[in-house]
């Protein structure tokens, strides 16, 4: 591939898939520094990378794999499982007053209960909700489509528990 | 609140996250650069400075013993030569061994499916202990450093209790930190004794992953396991 196309198919897949990268970041990395560090190393990564792209695989399969692979290697020692994420105040602002205590405490008890988890349970719960099917997860994980039911079942009755003890 | 709701509360958020990034279009010099700075920046100046001064002691150790066995050998204590020989070459044999580690880790396949990356990455980082392992079976060549033809002559029965003692305690503590490094000990309380500091974080991390990996595979079928 020469340098300018390669350039240019990686400054597309930067511009149509950045959102990956910083949702990825954002379940692994509570600081806003190490945030962006975290996205420019995927970043990197996704150049090193792009001559081993096959066409096999969709493009969000392969950034999933990338992404979380760099956040599970590089950023582990920066996570620390007793802290609390706080939500930035601009989620918050298309939602109605009434509904924003509500919608504020549980976007901050999931996203608690997202960092509390072990880092390839967390990977597992973030591409549940991102709402890829099981077998995209197993795909990106590199399991059984059958054990990704099994694990999100698990993962399901935890977070099922914590919101029940949610007031309303 | 359902999964449906769930999914909607987790992906409401994330398209607004989404609409507030601003990325930069980034060209391939500064990538480049950036990756050159970034394997710079994974090593901490402490480990920089433990491999700097691990290749001058090795080399100065090299030239040095090199320039005795050629030009001063008869007159050179054997004991001497013999544990610096080995001192040297047991360091020489950690520090390639580290630095193969590192650029191993370096070029895993980081497109690979996690479980298979992770396990690649957790493994190599638990070879750490290799590294230590063979450090430890250096302590009793330190202890035979000063040791002379002389004191097999001279020495009284006392004296040699004493001093073959101490090279039998350090060559018992050193075989068996060799034999008992290893992952399955790492619950142990001199384990985490040992392996304390900031600076192992990365290993132990390493070790709770491996665990973490196990118990996915410990799910599944046998087929599918993740294999090295």
């Amino acid at each position: 591939m020469k340098e300018n196309e390669r350039r240019l198919q990686f400054q597309n897949i930067v511009e149509q898939h950045k959102g990956i990268f910083y949702r990825v970041a954002r379940a692994y990395c509570e600081n806003e520094d190490d945030r962006q560090d975290l996205v420019q190393e995927m970043m990197i990564q996704v150049w090193q990378s792009l001559h081993r792209y096959d066409n096999q695989f969709r493009i969000s399969t392969w950034l999933y794999r990338i992404s979380l692979n760099v956040a599970i290697s590089f950023y582990r020692k920066n996570t620390r499982r007793d802290t609390k994420y706080s939500v930035p105040n601009e989620q918050m602002a298309e939602i109605s007053e009434e509904e924003k205590t509500a919608k504020e405490r549980q976007l901050s008890l999931l996203e608690q209960f997202i960092c509390e988890l072990k880092e390839i349970d967390r990977a597992l719960m973030l591409l549940y909700l991102e709402d890829k099917s099981h077998a995209e997860i197993a795909e990106i994980l590199g399991t059984s489509v059958s054990n990704v039911g099994t694990k999100i079942g698990r993962i399901k009755e935890k977070l099922k528990s914590r919101f029940s003890q949610l007031k309303p | 609140m359902n999964e449906l709701e769930l999914k909607q509360l987790w992906q409401t958020t994330s398209e607004k996250l989404e609409k507030t990034i601003a990325v930069n279009r980034i060209n391939s010099e500064e990538i480049s650069r950036l990756k050159i700075y970034h394997f710079i920046s994974l090593m901490k100046p402490i480990k920089i400075f433990t491999l700097l001064a691990g290749i001058v002691w090795v080399g100065a150790g090299l030239i040095i013993l090199s320039n005795l066995y050629l030009n001063s050998f008869s007159e050179m204590s054997k004991f001497f030569l013999f544990s610096a020989s080995v001192q040297v070459g047991l360091t020489g044999l950690a520090l390639f061994m580290y630095l193969y580690q590192l650029f191993t880790i370096y070029q895993v396949d980081i497109t690979e499916p996690i479980l298979r990356a992770q396990k690649k990455i957790a493994s190599l980082k638990t070879s750490t202990l290799w590294v230590t392992r063979i450090l430890c079976l250096q302590l009793p060549f330190w202890t035979t450093f000063w040791w002379t033809e002389m004191m097999l002559q001279e020495w009284n029965v006392l004296q040699w209790l004493l001093t073959a003692g101490i090279t039998l305690a350090f060559s018992f503590a050193a075989i068996w930190l060799f034999l008992n490094i290893k992952s399955k000990n790492s619950d142990k309380k001199w384990f985490r004794l040992i392996f304390n500091g900031m600076e192992w974080a990365p290993l132990i991390n390493a070790m709770a992953l491996l665990d973490q990996l196990d118990e996915y595979n410990a799910d599944i079928e046998p087929e599918t396991r993740v294999r090295l």
